[in-house]
C-alpha cells in the first residue's frame, strides 16, 4: 500500500508527518494510510512532529514555505 | 496587528504567490486550530484541502471588517470539514472552546528568520549522510512526491527511509537546543 511502512509505529508517525498526500478520483486531498494503522496517541504524535516539521521547512524555504505549503500551491498551479 | 486580508485582492484576483504569502502566516494557526481532531481524522488531508478550498472562494469572499477575516474563514472551513469527516464516520464530536473565531490570534507572516534558517542549516550540514539526503529530498519534492518515490530514488527501502528521517529530525533538533532554540517555541 503505498504509504504505508508496515507495522513500525515509528516509521508509522513519520509517514503521517509527512506533507505527501494522495488524491481522490474527484481530486480531493486522500488520508494517508498511515493514519488507520495509528492509535491516538500515535495520530497525535504524528501532529507534533508535522507542527515542528514545518516550522523548520518554512525556516529553510526563502519565502517562508513549508511542505504543505508548497503542495498546495503546487496543486493551485496544476502541478501537484 | 498584522492583518492578512491585505492581500485579499491580489489572492481573489488570482495571484498565486500572494497565496503563498497568505499560507506563510496563516498555515499555523490553522493548523493549531485543528489539533483536537487529530486523533479522530488525518489532520494534515484536511489541512490541504482547507487552503484549496479556500482559494477557491477567496474571490467570493467578502470581509467582515476585523482584521484577518480570510484567515478565520479558513479555521471554520477547516473545522466543517473535521466535523464532515466525523459525521461520515459516525464518530462523536469533539469538544473544543478554543475555536471561537472572536479570539483568533493572527499570527506573523512566516517571513524566513535569518538567525533560525543559518541554524538550521549549519545543523542539517552537521547531518550524516543518509539522514541527509532524506530530509533533502522530501524538502526538494515539496510534499508532491510520496516517500516510497523518495526512498527508490534513493536506492533505500521505505522503512530505511523513513527510520534515517527520525535521525534526521531528532539531531536537527538535538542541534538546535544546542543553540538554545526549541522548535516547539516557534509554534504559532
Amino acid at each position: 500500500m503505498s504509504g504505508n511502512p508496515g507495522d513500525d509505529r515509528d516509521a508509522l508517525i513519520e509517514a503521517l508527518a509527512s506533507a505527501y498526500r494522495a488524491r481522490g478520483a474527484l481530486g480531493e486531498v486522500r488520508t494517508h494510510p498511515a493514519f488507520h494503522d495509528l492509535d491516538d496517541a500515535g495520530r497525535a504524535e504524528a501532529f507534533e512532529v508535522a507542527h515542528k516539521q514545518r516550522v523548520m521547512e518554512a525556516a529553510l524555504h526563502p519565502e517562508g514555505l513549508s511542505t504543505t505549503a508548497r503542495a498546495v500551491l503546487a496543486r493551485i498551479r496544476g502541478g501537484g | 496587528m498584522l492583518d492578512l486580508d491585505a492581500l485579499l485582492p491580489a489572492i481573489a484576483a488570482g495571484d498565486a504567490d500572494a497565496f503563498g504569502r497568505f499560507l506563510a502566516g496563516a498555515e499555523g494557526r490553522v493548523r493549531a486550530s485543528l489539533r483536537p481532531y487529530a486523533t479522530r481524522v488525518d489532520t494534515e488531508a484536511v489541512l490541504q484541502e482547507t487552503l484549496l478550498r479556500v482559494w477557491q472562494v477567496a474571490p467570493r469572499h467578502a470581509p467582515d471588517g476585523r482584521p484577518n477575516s480570510l484567515l478565520r474563514l479558513a479555521i471554520r472551513i477547516g473545522r466543517n470539514l473535521c466535523i464532515d469527516d466525523l459525521r461520515r464516520a459516525r464518530l462523536a464530536p469533539v469538544e473544543t472552546d478554543d475555536l471561537d473565531e472572536a479570539h483568533i490570534d493572527p499570527v506573523e507572516p512566516r517571513a524566513p528568520d535569518p538567525l533560525l534558517r543559518k541554524l538550521i542549516a549549519d545543523c542539517h550540514e552537521k547531518l550524516p549522510d543518509k539522514p541527509a539526503e532524506v530530509l533533502a529530498a522530501r524538502l526538494a519534492s515539496g510534499g508532491t512526491e510520496p516517500d516510497e518515490t523518495l526512498a527508490e530514488r534513493l536506492g533505500m527501502r521505505i522503512n530505511t527511509f523513513l527510520q534515517n528521517f527520525t535521525r534526521a529530525r531528532k539531531m536537527l533538533a538535538e542541534c538546535l537546543e544546542k543553540h538554545h532554540v526549541d522548535l516547539s517555541v516557534e509554534l504559532r
